[in-house]
């Protein structure tokens, strides 16, 4: 049945109007799990607050589990759901750039626009940089092509690397979560900042 | 045992994730394509045999080829094409269509005329299975070009002679499974039956 904008063939102001819904509920989540301070996203990095890790590891997870659910009962076609492609060598890069922008600039992209939209002036010289370095990367990828695609591997699934079934991976991934979730709460009573987190 | 939120619902998750790892995940059977593609995919021409190519099938007992009746039980136990596997069109779907579609032969379906053979090829192409096809004009053309078509004219040409012996030998098969006693034809059938299931292997 299912993924809806290929099994029905909508057009395309529908697929970018539906974009625009789930953005704004992306977006107004992200504000209600107070992810628009840095103070917070930081605290990641320090170990005083895990939050970020438990609210995207819980959304992955109740995704992957909905989404089997919905598979197995014949309502989505897992088969047409976009994968990502992976490409080594600027996956590690890329996450290595990303990780170094995350703790300086106090914000990932998404909650960036999230605490520009409260206000918040960091928040907007951090989009503007990273508009600008999107820029700078369309203009030169010419020159950094080859090494973005380097190491080419398609589409892969990690399930699938590893030769289990999908049901069994998200089992692991559930358990290796909240085994994740435990060791972040203790963390956080050991690196407990209050003078910090007081005031988010 | 008093839990807070959280804990409850990592319990739940957990719950879910240990019925996830035992359903068999396979998405096989789920309905996909734009319905436009679809409709186009089905009445594509190649799609169809004539009942003549069928015909030729059926007495060269062609083994990539497994025809399949979409009439009710009763129907096919009064007359069927030799050879051919019943699947009423109502039962399509509660049957495992794995075990008569995901062969690799090609399928061809038949009806009395076309329209419930043209559904079945529509949802055995959205379903994925694309080694699928149809009689064209169903047991009505059949009866019309194979079992009750004569020759008129004054000569006959070399190929208008093979087209009728295939015709002819087609309509004395059908004839001879047919007019055999009913207890003889259910053996018949059975014997196509197990021949599949022998082809499929596995664990049946």
């Amino acid at each position: 049945m299912g993924p809806f904008t290929s099994a029905a063939g909508f057009p395309v102001w529908l697929d970018l109007l539906i974009a625009i819904i789930i953005g704004i509920g992306f977006g107004f989540s992200l504000e209600q799990a107070g992810f628009s301070s840095s103070r917070k996203l930081a605290g990641m990095f320090y170990g005083y607050d895990t939050t970020v890790l438990k609210v995207f590891f819980t959304a992955a997870i109740v995704a992957l589990v909905g989404s089997q659910f919905l598979s197995y009962f014949g309502l989505l076609n897992l088969n047409l759901v976009f994968v990502n492609e992976y490409y080594v060598t600027s996956a590690i890069v890329g996450g290595v750039i990303m990780g170094l922008g995350f703790i300086m600039g106090g914000f990932c992209p998404g909650t960036g626009v999230c605490a520009m939209s409260i206000g918040k002036i960091d928040a907007l010289f951090y989009v503007l940089g990273g508009l600008t370095g999107a820029f700078l990367f369309a203009e030169t990828y010419p020159l950094i092509r080859p090494f973005a695609e380097d190491a080419y591997r398609g589409p892969v699934k990690v399930n699938e690397v590893l030769g289990l079934s999908p049901g069994v991976f998200t089992l692991l991934l559930i358990v290796a979560a909240v085994a994740m979730f435990w060791v972040a709460e203790i963390a956080e009573k050991k690196f407990a900042r209050p003078e910090i987190t007081d005031k988010i | 045992m008093n839990m807070n939120p959280r804990q409850k619902l990592s319990v739940i998750l957990v719950l879910l994730g240990l019925v996830l790892a035992f359903l068999p995940l396979s998405g096989k059977y789920s309905f996909h394509g734009k319905p436009d593609q679809l409709l186009l995919r089905a009445l594509d021409e190649s799609s169809f045999f004539t009942a003549d190519q069928v015909a030729r099938f059926v007495i060269t007992e062609d083994s990539t080829v497994q025809l399949i009746d979409l009439r009710p039980q009763q129907e096919f136990n009064r007359f069927s094409i030799p050879g051919a596997v019943n699947v009423p069109y109502k039962n399509m779907l509660q049957k495992d269509m794995e075990s008569y579609l995901g062969r690799d032969v090609r399928t061809i379906f038949y009806a009395n005329g076309d329209r419930q053979a043209n559904y079945a090829l529509m949802i055995a192409k959205g379903l994925g299975f694309d080694n699928t096809y149809v009689m064209k004009g169903g047991l009505n053309e059949w009866y019309r070009l194979v079992m009750n078509s004569s020759f008129t004219g004054e000569k006959i040409t070399a190929r208008e002679n093979a087209l009728f012996e295939t015709r002819i030998r087609a309509r004395k098969m059908f004839t001879e499974l047919n007019s055999m006693p009913d207890s003889l034809k259910a053996r018949y059938r059975e014997s196509k039956e197990i021949e599949r299931k022998k082809l499929d292997g596995g664990c049946e």
